[in-house]
């Protein structure tokens, strides 16, 4: 390893405790193992490893359904800029967004596999050539440069799937893993609902919660929950 | 390969086939009647899961696997459309309906003959194949009245025999009585429209919903929770052909339902005549059904498929296209947007039945003066969440953020987070005219998992006179957002020539064989023992919602067959 090698180790590094601390997943042995792919010749996808289990960011480890890890961690980053979590309001990583879409692919979107894997390879191209590196490792703000691209059809790393439809995909299945239910891998206690005040699946609303001005107050309920309301008024 | 026989084989128990089923089953006519979903009941629908039944659809055809394709014109290649209006199990799209159940006003039967009368003829678009109906409002409306009742709507009466009635729809055809129940519970969102409309001298009212807004004939009454168009019901206070005629088909031990039941092809005899279907089982089988009478009650896209394969050396071009008629006047309602939102409240437009809550019926139909305007017709207009349906999956897919705001990152989030309780959106269903060259054909490029061609829509709304209509709505939804007092109004973006909703035409009904495809009573003009039903039949389209006339249609059918036709086989009219 040369001295050029070496700070872009402690670079990667620092990369794995600042970007992949939210993500959980990019840890310093696969950084490392990228860094090699890289700059030692011939660059190989990393295998996906088996599930992590010690992520301190609890909804966000890799379960390993279909993603592998870095696609995880990438898909992860891209929710993450489409649904940016700040003090209070829950972002697409704190509802667990990239753990929705890999259980997604692995049963009811498992015909757009080759979807995701083409466009998760053309998204690295496109952000290496805008800046150098994989979507993964660039700075928040270079990522939303590379988004807007995608959303304005201005990614010419892309062909199928189009950039538009990827991003119009990773769009739509973000939204899906804030706000459905938690029981499909996202929403994680109910982040995504508690960010925009949608209480769940309330079976009953009077006249009155419908009339009312104000925030509806009950605690949002969902398919798991223990506590039932009648099925029926009157 | 197994063979049944029956009096009468219905293709789809849904609005129209459903009905049909169930009137000539109780009166003592075998009926199969062959359903390519499954079957399900209130049971089925205890999950209260917007990703499963709105995002993922559930209740509709695959879009992948049943595809229905659309193109804007003949020069370009068909794609998928995301969503089809069309239910897939028995009971038909009324499982996951809205509800919304009108009857059309009197100039809807008759556009044609209403707009040269007041405008001079000229006024109606050159290219436009409108005809008038066969029959009239006042031919229809003991079937309205039946149809409310079997399925049960709520609603307040706007004109009971002439006598108009402040706080319906002053602007309905004459009734003969009231709905069966009162309106639902109004909400925050269709009080805020109520008294914006009022501030600009409109007429709002509780749009009529077939949802027991009190126990009803044994169902119970609506709780308002938030699932209800593109759901199932879990109470069963939706008035859906699944828990009101179906059940009533099976208690004559008259009716057997056939699920998983791909129906290919109507199989007709050396004469031309009707002797069945064949189709394909649940497990791979095929097989036939050969019956007196054939009945096509599946949606447009099928009816209009079924018609097209069916061709033989005696109906070169399908059955009933000996006038050439089959696939053409097509129509879909087109949707104008805006979305409003409250700084100084919440509106929390999730609570309760989502779609169309409240209406005004000032800009629909002939019912304001089209002169000088450049289009004739008009738009039921209403207060709505971002796509009917009320949850935040919807929301995030539908309600476009304002001008100015991005679709995503920091920005849209806290637009999304402070205005999901805080908005209401304003639509305006537009009723477009039938052209002979919109149309359904078979699409030659793709195919459904069975293998059949999918159908194709050729079709491209944006003609002038069209173009000009949703212009003006869009124009009142911007007036109306503003006078319920909104802090922002904005136009939702339009689909540049998108397919649109609920989809009519194909086998239009007429007076005369020359110009059409079917009686008025759904019987093909070539092949007298074989019908067409549901909104296929349709001249035009009205701007209201079509399933309250799909069933009225459905029950006048069902009496003539019943009454006439099982006596006296042979041309109706």
């Amino acid at each position: 390893m040369g001295e050029h090698d070496e700070a872009r180790r402690a670079f990667l590094l620092k990369s794995a405790v600042g970007v992949g601390a939210m993500a959980g997943t990019a840890l310093p042995g696969e950084a490392l193992a990228r860094a090699r792919g890289r700059h030692g010749g011939e660059a190989k996808a990393v295998e996906s490893a088996p599930a992590k289990t010690t992520s301190a960011h609890g909804g966000t480890e890799n379960r390993g359904l279909f993603l592998n890890e870095d696609e995880f961690a990438t898909v992860a980053a891209f929710a993450e800029r489409l649904m940016p979590g700040a003090p209070g309001k829950a972002g697409a990583k704190e509802a667990g967004v990239a753990n929705y879409i890999d259980q997604a692919l692995a049963g009811a979107y498992s015909d757009q596999q080759e979807f995701y894997r083409h466009g998760l390879k053309a998204l690295d191209a496109q952000s290496n050539e805008l800046h150098g590196d994989a979507f993964l490792y660039l700075k928040p703000e270079q990522q939303d440069a590379v988004v807007t691209a995608l959303e304005a059809g201005k990614a010419p790393a892309f062909s199928w799937p189009a950039a538009q439809a990827f991003f119009n995909t990773l769009r739509t299945h973000t939204m899906e893993g804030m706000f459905s239910d938690p029981v499909y891998g996202g929403n994680r206690d109910f982040a995504g609902w508690k960010l925009v005040g949608f209480p769940g699946a309330q079976r009953l609303y009077t006249q009155a919660d419908m009339l009312s001005t104000e925030p509806f107050k009950r605690a949002a309920i969902g398919l798991q929950s223990v506590e039932k309301t009648s099925n029926r008024r009157g | 390969m197994a063979t049944q026989k029956a009096d009468v084989v219905i293709v789809g128990v849904g609005a129209a086939g459903g009905i049909i089923a169930a009137e000539l089953a109780k009166a003592g006519m075998k009926v199969i009647g062959l359903e390519r979903g499954p079957k399900l009941s209130t049971a089925s629908f205890q999950s209260l899961d917007e990703l499963r039944y709105f995002q993922r659809q559930e209740t509709r055809p695959h879009p992948k696997k049943q595809p229905v394709t659309w193109r804007a014109n003949a020069s370009v290649r068909a794609t998928p459309i995301a969503q089809q209006n069309n239910g897939n199990q028995a009971g038909g799209g009324t499982v996951h309906y809205g509800t919304l159940s009108w009857r059309f006003h009197e100039d809807d039967f008759r556009v044609r003959s209403q707009t040269s009368e007041r405008y001079g003829a000229k006024s109606i678009p050159e290219e436009s194949s409108a005809i008038d109906w066969p029959i009239s409002y006042a031919d229809l409306e003991p079937y309205y009245d039946q149809a409310e009742r079997e399925v049960g709507v709520s609603g307040k009466a706007g004109n009971i025999k002439g006598q108009k009635i402040e706080g319906g729809n002053i602007f309905e055809a004459p009734r003969d009585r009231d709905y069966p129940m009162p309106p639902l519970f109004v909400d925050q969102a269709g009080r805020i429209f109520e008294e914006g409309a009022k501030k600009l001298g409109l007429h709002p009212f509780a749009s009529p919903r077939a949802i027991a807004s009190e126990p009803y004939k044994g169902r119970a009454a609506c709780t308002y929770c938030t699932f209800c168009q593109s759901f199932g019901c879990f109470v069963g206070a939706k008035g859906s052909i699944m828990v009101t005629k179906l059940p009533e088909a099976e208690a004559s031990n008259n009716f057997t339902l056939i699920t998983g039941a791909m129906v290919n092809k109507v199989n007709t005899d050396t004469a031309g005549k009707a002797t069945g279907v064949t189709y394909w089982g649940i497990d791979g089988s095929e097989n036939v059904v050969e019956a007196d009478i054939v009945i096509l009650g599946a949606f447009i896209y099928d009816n209009i498929r079924l018609l097209l394969l069916s061709k033989t050396a005696k109906h070169p071009d399908g059955l009933g296209n000996s006038t050439g008629h089959v696939g053409k006047h097509l129509m879909a309602h087109i949707g104008a947007r805006a979305f409003s939102i409250y700084d100084d409240r919440h509106v929390n437009i999730f609570m309760g039945p989502s779609a169309q809550r409240h209406t005004i019926d000032d800009f629909n139909a002939d019912n304001f003066d089209h002169k000088d305007l450049g289009f004739i017709r008009g738009a039921q207009i209403s207060v709505s969440p971002a796509d009917l349906a009320a949850g935040p999956i919807g929301a995030a897919g539908s309600l476009t953020p304002p001008p100015g705001t991005p679709r995503w990152g920091a920005a849209y989030r806290d637009f999304l987070s402070t205005y999901y309780t805080r908005f209401a959106a304003i639509n305006a269903q537009t009723e477009n005219l039938p052209y002979a060259d919109q149309m359904i054909d078979l699409d030659p490029n793709v195919r459904d998992m069975y293998g059949l061609p999918a159908p194709r829509l050729t079709y491209d709304w944006r003609r002038p006179a069209e173009s000009k209509r949703l212009a003006f709505m869009q124009q009142k939804l911007l007036e109306i957002g503003k006078a319920m007092g909104a802090s922002k109004v904005w136009l939702g973006a339009s689909s540049p020539g998108s397919p649109g909703a609920h989809h009519q035409g194909g086998a239009r009904m007429g007076s005369d064989p020359r110009d059409s495809v079917v009686n008025s009573f759904g019987q093909t003009w070539d092949i007298p023992n074989l019908f067409v039903v549901g909104s296929a039949t349709h001249p035009t389209m009205s701007g209201f919602n079509p399933t309250l006339t799909i069933e009225a249609l459905a029950f006048r059918t069902a009496e003539a067959i019943a009454t006439r036709y099982r006596k006296s086989p042979g041309p109706l009219v």
